[in-house]
């Protein structure tokens, strides 16, 4: 295990709001990381920010030693993918080319994919249970396909990290295992860095490596067993009733 | 399914060969009745039986029917833009107040003058690339407030209902500019707003086909680019697209079309929220590479048959083309909309 990422001192916010600060810690690659928290508490801006996609209000982000503020959005694509909750609305385009959007980065200016970009797109497909989907129409599959295929695209991107703001919170219990299993395989199979935020508490809890829980703008990381045998979580949710199982 | 590229490059060729059929078909038609192969003789050898066929042939057919193509061309392609920014159907030039935007360039231009005491009449040069800066910028304007609203605002809809009302202000400012202006330049704004393709000289031509040959190719040339916006800015950025150069560069292009466009022609409805769709349409795709090309085309042969529409073969009689653009536009926009039913699906 190396670390991949590592956070030093970030303050993140929106509309000059800060919402988390001061917030330290190191990702360890490859690794499945659950971001917990109420809505409303930050979790898509600290995602947003970790990427590059927001800046930050002070602080630091490396990836080993380079800082994500200095690389240009060209570099940071070939870094991090991310999955947002809604799958995009896009209508006339196959699954195979929407997955294929994941090559943009490395694709010549009118997006010709070559052998290599092609076999990318084959084994991010089949590996997200996709091959027989993929000349069908996007716009007509459901939303727990959608955003199996959004995965299947930020998997085509080839990032050493994946960054999914509540990829499962539109999806069927049904979907949100499958998901979280698939993550869990990226990150065993393909020695992904997996960063996630979620409601789905019993699934983080079986699949992540480690947890960040975010409440009132203080972030507490430990392991999944931690969150399970004191009560921290259950007093954050009012969920006296919950079985971790 | 989308179709087969060797499909596409066919339909490609089908509609060029169309373009060319109605180029000549619209060069032949018109009040004056004058024989096919005389018409060619023109074109090619500058000789005919009449002089005046010589005339109507090369100083009023031609231009017009150049303007056409030109025309059809660059609405397309300034409405796509648009839809594809705004991630909204329906948007278009005429729609987003782009248009009254121009024309409120172009009052200010053409009536300042008049304020100076300067007539137009004298100054052709100056007016003409006066008429064309002024009307993109008045254009480039609305765009700019657009996007910035669209930053504050977040809701696409909301942004519609702005560019609605740009609209309607800038009208009210061109009223109140007219009631102020002078005779002289209120005449020249008067035949501006009444514009159509037949405006357009030869001389105006030569700057007018660059101008939009620049946008075409440079609107090309950022299909990859216009493709990621598709997904949504965050996706566009983490795919490394640079969102506010895009944004930027997508407006420049969108102002430098459909602004001078409306410089010379005055404001055509319609054929920018069209075309786009039938190309999505025809190829099934949302792919910019292939929709690009093939907006062009069917924006031209749209324009091209809209004037020969226009052009009432056979009587002495013209219809503006604003009226038949939004005659046959009009129930196109119906048919989307209830061929889909969501909205949210067209794009």
């Amino acid at each position: 295990m190396n670390e991949i990422l590592n956070i030093v001192s970030l303050c993140v916010g929106y509309d000059k709001k800060p919402v988390i600060s001061d917030f330290n810690t190191r990702i360890s690659s490859p690794s499945l990381v659950t971001l917990i928290g109420r809505n409303g508490e930050g979790k898509s801006t600290l995602l947003k920010t970790i990427t590059g996609l927001l800046p930050s209000f002070s602080g630091n982000i490396s990836f080993f030693n380079k800082e994500i503020s200095s690389l240009s959005t060209k570099e940071k694509s070939t870094i991090f993918s991310i999955v947002l909750a809604q799958p995009p609305q896009i209508g006339n385009i196959t699954v195979r080319d929407f997955v294929g959007f994941g090559r943009y980065p490395y694709t010549n200016w009118l997006a010709m994919n070559s052998k290599k970009d092609n076999t990318i797109i084959d084994e991010s497909l089949a590996l997200c249970g996709l091959t027989d989907f993929a000349q069908r129409n996007f716009a007509n599959l459901s939303d727990g396909e959608k955003q199996k295929i959004a995965i299947a695209r930020a998997i085509a991107q080839n990032t050493p990290v994946i960054i999914l703001d509540e990829p499962t919170s539109h999806l069927d219990m049904v979907n949100q295992i499958e998901i979280f299993e698939l993550l869990h395989r990226l990150v065993k199979e393909k020695q992904k860095t997996i960063l996630i935020s979620s409601h789905q508490l019993q699934l983080a809890m079986h699949y992540s490596d480690e947890i960040w829980l975010l409440n009132q703008g203080e972030i507490e990381i430990n392991a999944p067993t931690f969150f399970m045998e004191n009560k921290t979580i259950e007093q954050l949710f009012r969920l006296e009733k919950i079985k971790w199982g | 399914m989308p179709l087969k590229l060797n499909k596409i490059s066919l339909l490609l060729v089908l509609l060029s060969i169309s373009a060319v059929f109605f180029f000549i078909e619209d060069l032949f038609l018109g009040s004056v009745h004058i024989p096919f192969s005389n018409v060619i003789d023109i074109l090619f050898t500058s000789s005919s039986e009449k002089l005046s066929w010589n005339i109507i042939v090369l100083e009023s057919r031609l231009p017009r029917a150049l303007t056409a193509i030109l025309c059809g061309a660059a609405l397309s392609i300034s409405g796509l833009q648009m839809q594809t920014l705004f991630r909204n159907p329906l948007a278009g030039p005429y729609i987003l107040g782009i248009s009254s935007g121009a024309g409120l360039g172009v009052a200010i231009f053409i009536m300042g003058l008049g304020f100076l005491g300067i007539s137009l009449t004298h100054l052709t040069w100056i007016g003409n690339y006066g008429i064309i800066i002024s009307s993109i910028i008045g254009s480039s304007c609305v765009l700019f407030i657009l996007l910035v609203s669209i930053i504050r605002l977040k809701d696409i809809m909301t942004v519609l209902i702005l560019g609605i009302m740009i609209g309607s202000v800038a009208s009210a400012l061109i009223s109140i500019i007219q009631y102020f202006s002078y005779d002289n330049s209120l005449k020249s704004f008067v035949m501006w707003m009444m514009g159509d393709l037949s405006n357009v000289s030869l001389a105006q031509l030569k700057i007018l086909f660059p101008v939009v040959l620049l946008g075409l190719i440079l609107s090309f040339l950022i299909s990859k680019k216009l493709n990621t916006y598709l997904l949504g800015e965050d996706y566009a950025q983490s795919l490394g697209v640079n969102i506010k150069m895009t944004q930027f560069t997508i407006i420049i292009i969108t102002a430098i079309l459909a602004g001078s466009i409306t410089a010379y022609c005055g404001p055509i409805g319609f054929v920018g929220i069209v075309v786009p769709h039938l190309a999505r349409l025809i190829s099934k795709s949302s792919n910019h590479i292939i929709i690009i090309p093939l907006s062009v085309l069917i924006g031209t042969n749209m324009l091209l048959i809209s004037d020969i529409i226009s052009q009432l073969p056979g009587s002495e009689k013209v219809i503006p083309i604003n009226a038949i653009t939004s005659l046959i536009g009009i129930p196109f926009i119906f048919w989307i909309i209830f061929k889909n039913k969501r909205i949210s699906e067209l794009n």
